[in-house]
């Protein structure tokens, strides 16, 4: 029987929650479901059934025509034009107790884990105290730095909630290089998340919201983060020229700055919200419409780690911005 | 489940950390930090992809000149201004002397400044402040 306020009694689902996790960690796509027996399955199916959003995403995902923004749609306009990027590589996650909660009353443990979830099972002593993620996940404080990085946005804000249809617009363009002068780039969005899976998305795009953390909208592995502006949409990952994995879910968001000393993930606490950062999130999970939950599967990159694997997700900072926005 | 495999990514990791250690044990033994002391007209403090100013704290004379180079991939500034920074304690300007910034350093860009004001100047990267790229200047007469 699934405890999870009791971590002793929940092996099974710790195997599952770090399959689901890590598809970070590179290994053969769709292995982790594939290995899964049935009491996890069974585990990750209720953690899924626990997923607070449900019951707002029932009644809002069929609307066909949804409501305006209040005071009308929001135009952004988002560029980097020079400089490079920051690389986030598969790492654990400190454990912020003001999201997560003490051990034996944890908060923000329900969904699919890597997406909302992040259950009892999933966290392990830390070296130096707290606790960390035991598995590997885009969210850690390791990193690199690579030249060239090149993004502009357009988008437009308009539908106010999730629904069937959506008059939100986002025009994406993210590319960088690595040191043997490969380029690496993401394109969105042919189609965007006009409703969510597991949290909303506004219509696919939204301004001026508080996500991940404590917010319960994206994963709580990310710190509570003020957002001026996010998207959820359908595109691709290109490698010199070639698409590589299309379609794959694309989030990218502006936010408050998240990083702290020698670039480390902050916990809440730690967060800068004078300054700004904007996330590209290439999951390593796709949709599963039909269940209304994500499944595992790893990006395919192109882009080798330094032990040779491929690189699971695509988590990359831009941080040279020039942020327009206005109202019409 | 098969844990995930992290070793091939921490050894090199362990392997820094141990050269760190050992280096910094050995500097613990006769070495405080020492500001690099203007030999010249001036000092060159270099701006790093590791979000650093290097070396993080100079000393030079009234009327010499420090310059600062863009060895990173990153676009870096050079910023010493209170209005600007996140942070109070990020930003010190001796009296008299008055706020400055290079604005946007793209790669292997420089910037260069002479300073006729004694005093301490505190400044900082602004998109990386943050993250603790801050650094001193020390002016004496």
């Amino acid at each position: 029987m699934l405890k999870l306020s009791m971590p002793r009694s929940t092996g099974g689902l710790l195997g599952l929650s770090s399959a689901l996790l890590l598809a970070v960690s590179a290994c053969t796509p769709g292995r982790a479901q594939e290995q899964a027996s049935p009491d996890m399955s069974a585990a990750i199916q209720k953690m899924q059934s626990l997923d607070g959003w449900r019951g707002y995403l029932d009644v809002h995902k069929a609307v066909d025509k949804p409501r305006e923004l209040a005071g009308g749609p929001v135009t952004i306009k988002l560029t980097q034009d020079a400089g490079g990027v920051f690389v986030g590589l598969p790492d654990h996650r400190r454990r912020d107790p003001i999201v997560f909660g003490p051990a034996d009353m944890p908060r923000h443990y329900a969904g699919t884990p890597g997406i909302t979830g992040a259950p009892p099972p999933m966290w392990q002593a830390a070296a130096g105290g707290g606790q960390e993620t035991k598995p590997l996940t885009p969210f850690g404080d390791k990193h690199i730095v690579l030249p060239d990085g090149k993004l502009t946005i357009e988008a437009v804000d308009a539908t106010a909630t999730d629904a069937a249809t959506t008059d939100d617009k986002v025009m994406f363009h993210a590319s960088w290089k690595d040191k043997a002068g490969n380029t690496y780039e993401v394109k969105c969005c042919a189609k965007l998340a006009a409703h969510g899976l597991e949290y909303p998305t506004f219509g696919g795009v939204a301004t001026n919201v508080i996500l991940h953390g404590n917010s319960g909208i994206g994963t709580p592995l990310m710190p509570t983060e003020f957002t001026y502006f996010a998207f959820w949409g359908f595109g691709e990952v290109d490698m010199n020229g070639k698409t590589l994995d299309k379609p794959r879910l694309i989030h990218g968001m502006l936010t408050e700055y998240v990083r702290g000393q020698d670039y480390k993930l902050a916990n809440d606490e730690g967060v800068t919200p004078q300054r700004l950062q904007f996330h590209l999130m290439v999951p390593p999970f796709k949709p599963d419409m039909e269940h209304g939950v994500f499944a595992h599967a790893p990006v395919h990159t192109g882009f080798k780690l330094p032990n040779g694997k491929e690189m699971p997700f695509w988590h990359v900072m831009f941080e040279t911005l020039d942020f327009q926005s206005h109202r019409g | 489940m098969k844990p995930i495999e992290s070793a091939p990514f921490a050894a090199p990791l362990l392997n820094w950390s141990l050269a760190v250690a050992i280096i910094a044990g050995l500097g613990g033994l006769c070495l405080a930090p020492v500001p690099a002391r203007a030999a010249g007209p001036g000092v060159v403090v270099k701006l790093t992809d590791e979000l650093k100013f290097a070396p993080a704290s100079v000393t030079v004379k009234v009327g010499d000149a420090v310059e600062w180079r863009n060895d990173s991939v990153l676009v870096h500034t050079v910023t010493d201004d209170p209005q600007k920074a996140a942070k109070a304690a990020d930003s010190a300007l001796p009296e008299g002397a008055r706020p400055f910034g290079s604005g946007n350093l793209k790669p292997g860009a420089t910037y260069k400044r002479t300073f006729t004001v004694p005093g301490t100047y505190r400044y900082f990267c602004i998109p990386h402040e943050a993250a603790g790229m801050v650094a001193t200047v020390q002016v004496t007469k």
